[in-house]
């Protein structure tokens, strides 16, 4: 079957070579051959935290301003420096601008997909959808790759994930949804979990034996149908989990010692923010948090100034500020991105629209080198200035600091071999 | 509509004919010479078209793709419109670029910058496109040199596509096959566009497609290959049979329906042969919980099997269908795809009933499936509601009436009301686009969302079709009724309800008029309601003047107003018709509707085997054709020729074999999840799923008053609908649609860990299964029977739960101690002790187990009965008295069995 190439002429097979994205040239099989020859550091990766930023935020008002841009595209804000020296972000990040050694500044990414749910689905799995087949989220892949200690959820989503996670992998590799957001200095109330009713944990064990001995009508079945077998895998982790005192720990907040909660604000936001590295902590492999509200089609600077930015930047600096703290910045990658950028033009109604060919993305920790900004769109935030950097390549690099490569297939229920990133390549500039 | 039906007529005589290879003579005698044939040659080269050859082939090379120049800003400063169908715009972009110069040269053709730009010779960040001296060259170059014209009045309109072969039943993998696709115009041109159309394969696993329509087999299933040109979607269904049993050997299997019929044609195409009948205890459960939404009781599942009769299936369904739970179930279901959130209803009045709102909303639906009212009447009571119900009801006799729902003493039955206006009033359907994509999404199941910016890339809609089609609800107004002058209105009556509080302070006084508001509605007094009418429009042309003030105020005022035209159907004059909404009702009933009946079809198929026929099932478009075109146009035909009778279709498909197989798998349909060769297993929604768990659990008096007690119901009245919170916990965690996006995926039934952490050990859950001073439990009863605990014997348990917990901490420490190393040997001797200590106590505390009082055997098959509706095998009978045996107290046993019994998947899937 011919394939297209496409028009923005990233032939997704070639190697790369000029301009800001020089590292990108190195495609993964040569990768693993370099790793294997110990010619690059192990992944360090452990866990990842992934914040998604709903709605599709502006580029160009957070971390891509453009201040020599006309009027018609520039926006409101300036910008300011960061304890990164050449590194500048919109004057609303100030915290973020205080720690932008501890991460990285994608610019220029780009894709061509401006409706919410595809650009969502393509920024979430690393695979641009197609109509045959849904491709399995980050979290569910990493649940998948890597172990979590029986009494925890490998993947869990604050407060949740919405629909299509686990693609074509069946619903055990699922997000744990907390369902609500947790609340400054109390114990997550994930019910379900305490032991309530009387219920002993002998009461406990008892019971599990009790299912299995019940459950029993499918037969053979049982471990073919996606259904069943999700199911099942569910009644086992909520039986370790139900067990376990740590896993309630885990989403207690009040645990957290004074100096690390100083950190975050008290808001759901950085609350969130503060459970995902405590959840990390105990072991979770994989954790979503979602901020909303980046649609900013009308009044997008009234919208990022007083509820947006503020909130991004207490949540995230904590988040950044916390690992490093307690020593798992290197150990934790974190991957922040919305959607796509905004139109860098400004519609009638002073806000922007969708505009995916140039965004933003941030990358942290996992052994990932922070205080860089990699790629770079043009002038006037239209599009990448050089070479674009791709969801592909993100998702490949994000793997790649977890130690996952992205290059292995996978087989659909149907036997259909699919690679966990089918075109990304690996920003080698995020591990020098 | 007109081209659709005629569309699907043809399809339905085509497929009569199935051959791999194609009889390329077959509909027009004459066979019409390829795009490459006819411009290969530059000198004897036809003179081409620019809508019928040069804009489908700049959209098949990719040109008006979105990662090109398709894209909402173009690309290097070139746009064309995506999937190129705007041919004005398009024709200008290419030829009238002063800015740029030289897209088009006609004075030196070969130097325009689309050519030179298309074969790279100048370079394009695209890469080549087409080849210097090749046909697709030559055919721009001819246009451009022929003077480079638009002609999208010449061609007229577009008629259909044909494609050949009609099927393709591959026999192995990596055959392959050539299509032909042949563009019929309105004028009777008929010409061969295989190289100039774009195809599209939706499962590459089984085919895929070249760009020049070549189709390969990849693997055994079934599909279909897509054809765009201009706008025509046209689909081609594609197999390899899954099994050696097709032909001859397909082993003989009776029929006794039409459906039945339809849907063996299509298995036995592919080698898929149907399981067997589910057995009595299998049917019932599934119809019970399809149809109703409820469990069968103990004493139904009894009787059922004791029933001997041959028909006592299709007499069961006929109950069942008369039942309140079925009307509550599909009430619900239509509150989902009508959009019911009761935090949208807002601004009915000078204070905010939603929940109340949403309930008479609910309310209204259900009494009319209750009585079968035919569909299309029920929609229209929806679709053309107004407030006042009749032309000569003033204002204060509407504003009494809506105020008689809401009384405190014996308010009136909204039922009685002919229509239902709040469909119309939802905060998120305020503006005309918003109210064209509900309508769609609700009542035809298309999608049109694309079509609002851009033409449908899987379907026939254009962004015309979409302007126009939104055009019918422009003038539809959920406020003060503009049109009439009267001297009690919305406007006087506030007014005088604001003057009458005495407040000048604006907050206290929309405090003090919400009260005084209320207070009217509670006693049945007229009341300032907002009502719900179809604007006049003025159909007077605006000046230039009015029109550059508007322009002023708005820069995007656009001063062509957009006939209204129905999807694929005709433009229709508003001066025929006072209100607009009801020629689309008059087009949605019309017989050759391929939407209206079609839509409702599908969507009750889906809730009977977890898909639709087409599939999802809200999603009607060219590009995503039914899984068995013959048998939704049979259900959908004779749902209309019924005088669309709901019941009708509930039974055609229910009496069907197809309804009543197992789950069961064979060989050949176990990967099968799409031609319905199979039960295919499903959780159950959230609201069947709470029920069953309150059925299940609750004592044997209550179970058949909850069975048909509505009004308790989960699967009844919504009025937490759209609210989430600890009430709407268990609800929300098993995935009920929250009915804010015009999407029925909002309903999830994938399991979840907080799922199964809810059956098992959430404290509400517990508490049902113990019962409480509010509800009475089974187990409540049994324990009755049972004499209830002693106080003595309430204390023994008590201490000997503390006696196991306190023996679990030391385990603890020990192993804690251990895991240190710094355990000192007398300390451990110590903890050891203790542990025997508590040990002894236990077991002197739990003593010798009571004899039960009841006839464990009985209460065995109820517990099997309550939860999966069918009896014991000899083996679970034997395990579970074993379990009762060794319990302490009986009862505990049997609360043990029977949560156990809801924690199984046999409880909580539809098999």
């Amino acid at each position: 079957m011919a394939t297209h190439s496409y028009c923005d002429g990233v032939n997704r097979r070639d190697f790369l070579r000029v301009g800001a994205l020089a590292g990108i040239g190195l495609s993964l099989p040569n990768f693993l051959q370099l790793q294997a020859q110990g010619g690059v550091t192990p992944a360090k990766g452990k866990a990842a935290i992934f914040v998604r930023l709903s709605g599709g935020p502006s580029h160009m008002d957070t971390f891509d301003l453009k201040p020599d841009a006309p009027d018609t595209h520039r926006g409101e804000f300036k910008e300011i420096a960061t304890n990164v020296p050449g590194v500048r972000i919109s004057e609303h990040l100030p915290k973020l601008a205080q720690c932008a050694d501890k991460f990285t500044i994608l610019r220029g990414v780009s894709h061509t997909l401006a409706a919410h749910e595809l650009g969502t689905a393509y920024m979430m799995t690393g695979n641009r959808p197609i109509a045959s087949l849904r491709y399995p989220s980050y979290g569910s892949v990493v649940s998948r790759e890597m172990n979590a200690p029986e009494y925890l959820p490998p993947f869990v989503a604050i407060p949740n994930y919405g629909n299509y996670a686990t693609g074509f992998m069946g619903p055990e590799y699922g997000p744990f949804e907390t369902g609500s957001a947790p609340q400054a200095g109390r114990a997550m109330e994930v019910r379900g979990l305490a032991l309530r009713n009387g219920v002993t944990l002998e009461d406990v064990d008892r019971r599990q034996n009790l299912v299995k001995r019940y459950d029993t009508a499918f037969g053979e079945y049982a471990k073919e149908d996606k259904l069943l077998a999700g199911m099942d895998q569910f009644g086992q982790k909520a039986y370790e989990m139900m067990r376990s005192e740590k896993s309630r720990e885990a989403f207690d907040l009040r645990k957290e010692s004074e100096n690390i909660t100083k950190m975050f604000g008290t808001d759901q936001f950085s609350q969130s923010c503060l459970l995902a590295t405590r959840l990390v902590e105990s072991g979770v492999r994989f954790v979503t948090v979602t901020l909303g509200g980046w649609d900013t089609h009308q009044n997008n600077w009234e919208t990022l100034k007083n509820k947006n930015l503020p909130t991004l930047d207490a949540g995230l600096a904590g988040l950044f500020t916390s690992l490093a703290a307690k020593g798992m910045l290197d150990t934790t990658s974190v991957f922040v991105t919305g959607e796509f950028g905004r139109t860098p033009k400004i519609n009638a109604r002073g806000g922007r629209d969708h505009y995916p060919r140039a965004m933003f993305c941030l990358l942290a920790g996992g052994g990932m080198q922070g205080g860089q900004v990699i790629g770079a769109s043009d002038a006037k935030g239209e599009g990448p200035k050089d070479k674009a950097i791709t969801p592909d390549d993100v998702a490949a690099t994000f793997y790649r600091s977890l130690g996952i490569d992205p290059t292995k297939e996978y087989h659909t229920p149907s036997g259909r071999p699919v690679m966990i990133v089918r075109y990304g390549k690996v920003i080698n500039e995020m591990f020098s | 509509m007109q081209k659709a039906n005629r569309l699907s007529l043809w399809l339905l005589t085509c497929l009569a004919s199935i051959s791999l290879i194609a009889p390329l003579t077959a509909a027009p005698s004459v066979k019409q010479p390829s795009a490459s044939e006819r411009w290969t040659n530059l000198e004897k080269a036809d003179s081409p078209s620019f809508r019928r050859h040069v804009v489908p082939l700049m959209s098949r090379s990719g040109c008006s793709g979105r990662e090109c120049h398709g894209s909402f800003s173009g690309q290097g400063g070139f746009q064309l419109s995506l999937f190129g169908y705007d041919f004005e715009k398009d024709h200008k972009e290419i030829t009238d670029d002063q800015e740029d110069g030289v897209r088009v040269d006609k004075k030196d053709p070969t130097q325009s910058l689309i050519l030179l730009k298309a074969t790279n010779e100048e370079h394009h960040k695209g890469k080549e496109r087409i080849k210097k001296g090749s046909w697709e060259y030559n055919l721009i170059l001819k246009w451009i040199s022929e003077g480079a014209k638009i002609d999208v009045a010449e061609t007229g309109e577009f008629e259909r596509l044909e494609v050949l072969p009609k099927e393709i039943v591959f026999k192995k993998t990596d055959e392959t096959v050539q299509l032909r696709v042949l563009a019929h115009w309105k004028d009777g041109t008929v010409e061969d566009v295989t190289q100039i159309t774009r195809f599209r394969t939706n499962d590459d696993t089984v085919s895929n497609v070249s760009d020049t329509g070549e189709v390969k087999c990849t693997g055994p299933g079934d599909t279909h290959i897509v054809a765009f040109y201009d706008n025509g979607v046209h689909p081609i269904p594609v197999m390899l049979p899954v099994s050696d049993k097709v032909g001859p050997k397909y082993p003989k299997i009776v029929t006794n329906t039409k459906v039945d019929e339809l849907v063996l044609d299509k298995l036995r195409k592919v080698g898929i042969v149907p399981s067997d009948k589910a057995s009595d205890t299998e049917f019932l459960r599934r119809v019970s919980l399809d149809v109703t939404g409820t469990l069968p009781t103990p004493s139904e599942v009894r009787e059922f099997v004791a029933d001997k009769s041959a028909d006592k299936r299709a007499k069961k369904i006929d109950e069942l269908l008369n039942r309140p739970a079925y009307a509550a179930w599909w009430a619900t279901q239509m509150c989902d795809w009508t959009g019911n959130n009761a935090a949208q209803l807002r601004g009915a009045g000078e204070k905010d009933f939603n929940t109340e709102l949403s309930r008479l909303w609910y309310d209204w639906i259900e009494a009319r499936i209750a009585k079968n009212e035919p569909y299309d009447k029920l929609v229209a009571g929806i679709v053309l509601a107004t407030g006042r119900t009749s032309p000569d009801q003033s204002y204060l006799d509407y504003a009494k009436e809506m105020s008689s729902y809401l009384t405190k003493n014996h308010p009136a039955d909204i039922a009685d009301r002919p229509n239902m206006p709040f469909f119309w009033l939802r905060q998120n359907v305020r503006k005309p686009q918003e109210k064209a994509l509900a309508f769609a999404h609700s009542f035809l199941g298309v999608r049109i969302e694309c079509a609002e910016c851009h033409k449908h890339p899987f379907d026939q809609w254009t962004k015309n079709d979409f302007q126009q089609f939104q055009a019918f609800f422009e003038p539809i107004s959920y406020g003060a009724n503009s049109n009439v002058k009267e001297t009690v209105s919305y406007k006087s009556m506030a007014e005088k309800l604001r003057e009458e509080t005495g407040e000048t302070d604006k907050k206290k006084q929309k405090k003090a008029v919400e009260a005084a508001f209320e207070k009217l509605v509670r006693a049945g007094e007229p009341a300032p309601w907002q009502e719900l009418f179809v604007k006049r429009i003025s159909t007077r042309k605006l000046s230039d003047k009015e029109i550059a003030k508007l322009k002023q105020k708005n820069p995007n005022y656009n001063s062509r107003v957009a006939t209204p035209k129905i999807l694929g159907g005709e433009e229709v004059s508003l001066t025929d018709y006072p209100d607009p909404r009801a020629p689309l009702m008059d087009w949605m009933r019309d017989p050759q509707n391929a939407y209206f009946a079609r839509s409702y079809v599908n969507r009750v198929w889906a809730n009977y085997f977890g898909r639709g026929i087409v599939e999802p099932a809200d999603d009607m478009n060219l590009a995503n054709p039914p899984v068995n075109k013959e048998l939704m146009d049979y259900l959908a035909e004779g749902f209309v020729a019924k005088g669309f009778d709901m019941k009708w279709l509930h039974r055609e498909i229910l009496n069907s074999d197809t309804y009543q197989r197992t789950w069961k798998p064979n060989d050949t349909n176990r990967l099968d999840e799409k031609n319905f060769s199979h039960m295919v297993l499903r959780r159950l929604p959230a609201e069947v799923a709470m029920d069953a768990i309150a059925l299940a659990t609750t004592s044997s008096q209550q179970q058949s008053i909850f069975a048909g007690d509505i009004e308790k119901r989960a699967i009844g009245p919504n009025v937490g609908s759209g609210r989430k919170g600890q009430s709407g916990y268990a609800l929300t965690t098993f995935g009920k649609p929250a009915r804010l996006t015009n999407c029925d995926c909002e309903r999830t039934s994938d399991p979840t860990l907080l799922q199964t952490l809810f059956t098992r050990n959430d404290p509400e859950l517990l508490t049902k299964l113990e019962g409480s001073s509010k509800d009475n439990a089974w187990i409540t009863e049994l324990r009755r029977m049972n004499g209830s605990f002693s106080a003595e014997e309430k204390k023994a348990d008590g201490e000997l739960r503390k006696a196991r917990a306190t023996r679990q901490n030391l385990k603890k420490r020990k192993e804690m101690a251990l895991a240190k190393g710094n355990a000192k040997p007398e300390e451990l001797k110590k903890v050891d002790e203790l542990i025997a200590a508590t040990e002894a106590k236990e077991k002197e505390l739990t003593g010798t187990p009571k004899a039960p009082a009841f006839n464990q055997e009985e209460v065995i098959q109820e517990i099997y009965l309550r939860t999966v509706s069918r009896f014991p095998t000899a083996d679970e009978m034997a395990k579970a008295k074993e379990d009762l045996a060794s319990a302490k107290d009986p009862v505990d046993g049997v609360r043990d069995v029977l949560w156990a019994m809801l924690n199984a998947r046999e409880f909580l899937v539809n098999h």
